[in-house]
């Protein structure tokens, strides 16, 4: 039902807000090209806006810092509802390297309800188009957990 | 006046030569190059267990656990930076780096590969040795070049303290006899 919801939600061009939440600037270059004519993610409505109360998605970067989560759950609550938040590169999806520093809350999971991880550092632009494509429905999710016991 | 027409007819010309730039992505596929470091793929048949890859990621994502019988190497790889140190410590080359870029997930534990390898137990005291391909590994590699006697190898399912106490006590009999 919620899915459904969702699906009627986005089905429209979704906006997204770009937050830097303590990255090193690599996810964000790479989300910058994504916006470039070269891989043009406005064929599918996809577009940059300047301030959250337009956003339906949350493009998150970085382990969210100390510093920054005060700010990241105001933006969080700033964005209308029903939003998508995307945790890209490793930094967000998992707290990469920083994962059990003191300066870091250890990935925006700990922060905010993730609908998307997008791991990589920093993930190609390719692989943040696949993600925002998975989220929307338009394309299948590749990785699956492997279990494996010896016998 | 002139001057502008033919600049601007130029750029037409210019704009109808350059054609589409923009990839077909998601619809088409668009492979990295070659040397391109991916997720990390465990070949499960090829893993011993031994933990160079736990002690060599920078992330500290993988993680090895002893219950029960069993060694488990859990790999999250939300948070790996697909920098291949485990890749090149491995010594069963069991860790390669693929291509596969496409890693987005809904949830963290799409993330996760889990391996559970059988261990074997000290025969006098109990205490978790190594796991069994471990063993194996190291049985296929010793008695041949070094000439062990059946007995000596016989050790390999004993631990540090149990061996070490077996070797003094061997040890202070061999004098015994020899006085």
């Amino acid at each position: 039902m919620t899915n459904r919801l969702l699906n009627w939600c986005f089905k429209k061009s979704i906006w997204v807000y770009h937050a830097n939440a303590g990255s090193c600037n690599g996810c964000d270059i790479e989300i910058l090209d994504v916006l470039t004519p070269y891989y043009d993610c406005e064929r599918f409505g996809i577009k940059l806006v300047h301030t959250p109360r337009h956003a339906d998605a949350l493009l998150v970067t970085g382990p969210v810092t100390r510093q920054v989560r005060e700010r990241l759950l105001r933006l969080y609550d700033a964005v209308p509802d029903p939003k998508l938040v995307f945790a890209v590169g490793s930094c967000a999806s998992g707290g990469g390297i920083w994962f059990d520093s003191y300066a870091t809350c250890g990935g925006l999971d700990k922060v905010l309800p993730v609908n998307i991880y997008i791991p990589g550092c920093p993930p190609r632009p390719e692989a943040i188009l696949y993600g925002v494509a998975e989220a929307l429905g338009l394309v299948p999710a590749q990785v699956e957990a492997q279990t494996y016991v010896e016998a | 006046m002139f001057e502008n027409v033919i600049s601007e007819l130029k750029e037409v010309v210019f704009c109808l030569r350059a054609g589409q730039v923009t990839l077909g992505y998601p619809f088409q596929p668009h492979p990295p190059e070659p040397g391109f470091r991916g997720v990390p793929r465990l070949d499960m048949q090829k893993c011993i267990g031994c933990g160079a890859c736990a002690n060599a990621c920078a992330p500290r994502l993988i993680t090895l656990s002893d219950r029960d019988g069993y060694r488990t190497v859990e790999f999250d790889l939300a948070r790996c930076t697909n920098c291949a140190r485990c890749r090149d410590v491995c010594p069963e080359e069991a860790l390669t780096m693929s291509q596969q870029f496409e890693t987005a997930a809904p949830s963290l534990r799409n993330l996760r590969i889990t391996l559970q390898l059988r261990l074997v137990s000290c025969r006098e005291c109990g205490a978790v040795i190594e796991t069994q391909r471990m063993a194996r590994k190291v049985l296929g590699k010793l008695p041949e070049p070094l000439g062990l006697s059946p007995q000596e190898v016989s050790w390999l399912d004993l631990c540090l303290d149990c061996k070490r106490t077996r070797a003094m006590a061997e040890a202070v009999l061999a004098k015994e006899v020899r006085s």
